[in-house]
């Protein structure tokens, strides 16, 4: 029977072509490059393409993103053969893919949004409709409209992977390609449309003077809670759910809601932990920035302000995207060899201290080689960008090129596949309950609630010492 | 089960709680009323500038460039908000090459050898080599302050954009006699913004010797530009922070990016007897809400009530509309400001939802290309005092 890329990501072999840790630091010199000169080419303010205004530019490096989440996770390659994907130069297959999920990224931001939407359902999709209005400048009715299309994306980065990550793919786990791909694109797409219509469209709404109170609600409903009107307070979430996708199928191996041994129990667990877990982030990356620059004081700007502090807390939380990815990605994952907890625990560690290592680096430099500016809260400083960015061409250097050139990829044989099967059921079947763990759990509770107080009582000082920009 | 097995077990499960502890601590504490215990009671500084019996701004010029869709569109031409403003090719630095070409060496090395005196025949070259010289004009005010014992002083707020514009506007309103007079004493300079900036030739015209305060910030481009402008006067840059001018005046630096790569601003607090706190600002990036916030943790001011503002006040200055600024306008109110002079890159849109707000907006005449009432335009006076 014929197969496309079903399994092809667990069941490829990526060989090393050096020891130690030469290759990773291989694949990190060449993407960085990569990425510097596409940055150069795309994104940067004093390049070419000049596309980081900074919402066009984002919006495309969304989309690009779940362009590939589409075609690895939800069609896993189709309808690329599994000969083809397992024979191809890495060079050839990462050109072709590359260029089939820019076609696609394109089609659908200018075919669907702009196209379809924009013209004949909510015009703030399409740039041409808001210039319509009275005082709306070309620039700013692209910012607008793509503001608008890259929330949808934010939405669908969480959900798509989040369909496969926590649901199993279920209910359409055991149909075939297409069929499979297009079922879940389907539910995924639903779920983002509704997700955006209560997040992100009334702030949409109230972008129009006056505030359009007969198609969205005004001012928005979260204005209390939040203190702000501005839709940032859902970015921040939304955002946080996005990275915690990716936290639990990477690191943390869908670690702990594996060992819940009902299918639809832990499916259930697992979508609504991810969302549980991005709360928790994004209440305290606030918090974090509360304690760090004192209360924020609404209707002021910059990083004072309450919308501008969620967004930040979005900002914050793909930092530790980009290192748990490097972990997984180059460097297979390290450590392996305790259990699963520990292991899970040690990785989250390193994601840890990388991810506030690349926030300090990122805002201490950014300014001197991305064309970004100095500082923290500049309306146009978008992180998430050259992040996305960075992470973008780690996923066609991972998923399409099979880390090529540092790794070779070698199809897993059969008996290879049943014992990673084994040994990964045995890894599970290794944490259980008994007296000692439960002894254990309940000192691993006292030490991680002392560890959030002492951290919340030393963040203060220790964010006061590092003094990442002076003068602020 | 050997004392291994029950060690490994411990340390699994200890490693799965301190997960759930931390991330349950995070959840449920982060966004807790508890967590305000944290936060220190700021404690006021109350820093004594002294007061003064009044202050009077005339509006040289708040119309910074005429037409908001074409500064837009060499915006977007150029690469966006972010790109160097000595990059974009406007005037007066434009090297003939285009939008988005544009350098500040090319740009300058035209004009160097007419700066400051022949300004008109600068202009020509500028014209010819520029993106859209006839959009630029600029910002600049003329604030007076009557010391308490009558005495009065008076100080430019930056000096506009276009040679050609500000030249006109500083002859309307008699500011270039004052400065042959040596009757304004020196030149604040809210930061490096073309708009604000790059018409320091026009007064240096009429006094090179003017003293000048810069923020801290500035470009190596802007440090260079006020040399090659001619000036011979003292040059002083403001850290950040609060810094006394005079009784009554102190300036305020503050530390932020700003589009099109400029760093730092520098506002103007004055406490006026009886009355309390008037500001003035050139573009206010740091948002109104924070600058009067400053005052109330590091001034003493008169009945310690904010009395006024005057300026641009960074809201919508092309127009655009954001919900965070919605949130300003529900939140001014809370300040009690009793007179509100705005202009310039505030917004006619955020002007006009003052009003409707009831603010105590101080309405404008629309004077001299000044484009709605709701601004204090061109030409126009506000006295604090």
């Amino acid at each position: 029977m014929e197969r496309f890329g079903e399994g092809y990501l667990e069941e490829r072999k990526l060989v090393k072509r050096w020891s130690g840790p030469v290759p990773a630091l291989v694949s990190l010199v060449l993407t960085l490059g990569i990425f510097y000169l596409t940055w150069w080419i795309f994104q940067d303010p004093r390049g070419i393409m000049r596309m980081y205004t900074p919402y066009v530019g984002y919006m495309y490096c969304r989309w690009w993103l779940i362009m590939m989440i589409w075609m690895v996770y939800i069609f896993n390659f189709w309808p690329f053969k599994r000969k083809w994907l397992e024979t191809t130069h890495p060079l050839v297959k990462g050109a072709i893919l590359t260029t089939i999920s820019v076609v696609i990224l394109v089609a659908l931001i200018k075919g669907f949004f702009e196209g379809l939407l924009g013209n004949y359902g909510l015009a703030y999709f399409n740039p041409e409709q808001l210039e319509k209005l009275p005082g709306v400048t070309s620039f700013f009715a692209i910012e607008y409209s793509a503001l608008a299309v890259l929330m949808f994306a934010a939405i669908a980065s969480w959900l798509s992977p989040a369909w496969v990550v926590a649901f199993e793919e279920a209910p359409w786990q055991k149909l075939k390609q297409p069929a499979k791909g297009f079922s879940i694109l389907m539910l995924t797409f639903f779920l983002s449309t509704i997700v955006y219509f209560v997040t992100m469209h009334p702030h949409m709404g109230i972008l129009y003077h006056p505030w359009q109170y007969f198609t969205s609600i005004a001012p928005p409903y979260w204005e209390q809670f939040a203190d702000t009107v501005s839709g940032n307070f859902h970015v921040s979430w939304i955002m946080c759910c996005t990275v915690v996708v990716w936290l639990v199928e990477t690191i943390w191996e869908r670690y702990p809601f594996n060992l819940i041994k009902n299918d639809w129990a832990r499916r259930f667990a697992c979508f609504f932990g991810i969302i549980g877990i991005a709360l928790a982030m994004h209440f305290f990356l606030y918090f974090a920035q509360e304690l760090t620059w004192g209360e924020a004081i609404r209707g002021t700007r910059r990083a004072f302000a309450p919308d501008w502090r969620w967004l930040h807390v979005g900002e914050m939380a793909i930092f530790f995207l980009v290192p748990a990815l490097f972990v997984t990605f180059y460097c297979d994952n390290w450590p392996k060899k305790y259990s699963m907890p520990v292991n899970v625990l040690l990785r989250t560690v390193v994601t840890l201290v990388g991810a506030i290592a690349l926030y300090i680096v990122y805002y201490k430099t950014s300014h001197m080689f991305l064309g970004t500016q100095k500082g923290f809260s500049h309306p146009q400083q978008f992180p998430m960008i050259p992040m996305i960015w960075l992470v973008n061409i780690w996923l066609v250097h991972h998923w399409f090129m099979d880390n090529w050139p540092a790794w070779k990829m070698v199809p897993k044989t059969v008996e290879e596949i049943e014992a990673d099967h084994v040994a990964h059921k045995a890894a599970i079947e290794d944490v259980r309950w008994t007296p000692r763990f439960g002894v254990g759990l309940g000192a691993g509770v006292a030490m991680g609630v002392i560890f959030y107080f002492v951290t919340v009582w030393a963040l203060p000082s220790v964010y006061a010492a590092v003094n990442i920009i002076p003068g602020k | 089960m050997s004392d291994n097995m029950k060690r490994r077990d411990f340390l699994k499960g200890a490693a799965t709680g301190v997960g759930v502890g931390l991330l349950g601590a995070m959840g449920l504490y982060s966004y807790s009323p508890m967590r305000e215990g944290y936060f220190p009671e700021t404690e006021r500084k109350m820093t004594d500038i002294g007061t003064c019996r009044s202050v009077k701004v005339t509006n040289i010029s708040e119309t910074s460039w005429f037409e908001n869709g074409v500064l837009m569109g060499d915006i977007k031409g150029a690469g966006g908000l972010l790109v160097n403003q000595y990059d974009y090719n406007w005037p007066p630095f434009g090297n003939g090459k285009g939008l988005g070409k544009g350098s500040y060496d090319e740009g300058i090395a035209k004009i160097k050898h007419l700066l400051p005196n022949r300004l008109e025949e600068a202009w020509d070259i500028i014209e010819a080599n520029s993106v859209h010289p006839e959009n630029a004009g600029g910002y600049a005010a003329l604030v007076e302050v009557e010391e308490m014992d009558g005495n009065k002083r008076k100080f430019l707020l930056d000096v506009g954009w276009s040679y050609k514009w500000c030249d006109e506007c500083f002859k309307r309103e008699g500011i270039d006699k004052m400065l042959e007079n040596k009757e304004i004493e020196a030149l604040f300079f809210s930061h490096e913004h073309f708009d604000h900036f790059w018409g320091l030739p026009v007064a240096l015209k009429y006094d090179p010797e003017i003293t000048i305060y810069i923020p801290e910030g500035f470009y190596p481009e802007g440090l260079q530009y006020i040399k090659d402008c001619g000036h011979t006067g003292k040059l002083i840059t403001v850290k950040s922070g609060l810094n006394k001018v005079i009784p009554g005046m102190a300036s305020y630096v503050f530390a932020i990016p700003i589009i099109c790569r400029v760093y730092g601003e520098q506002s103007l607090y004055f406490n006026v007897a009886d009355k309390g706190l008037v500001s003035v600002t050139g573009c206010c990036h740091q948002g109104i809400i924070r600058f009067a916030e400053t005052a109330y943790n590091e001034i003493k001011y008169e009945n310690d009530k904010c009395h006024g503002i005057y300026g641009g006040l960074h809201i919508s200055p092309f127009d655009d509309w954001d919900p965070k600024y919605d949130d300003l306008v529900i939140s001014l109110g809370d300040y009690g400001f009793e007179r509100i002079g705005c202009n310039h890159c505030t917004g006619v849109l955020c002007a006009k939802k003052f009003i409707a707000a009831g603010y105590p907006v101080v309405e404008g005449t629309a004077k001299f290309r000044s484009k709605d009432k709701a601004y204090l335009g061109n030409g126009d006076t506000i006295t604090f005092g």
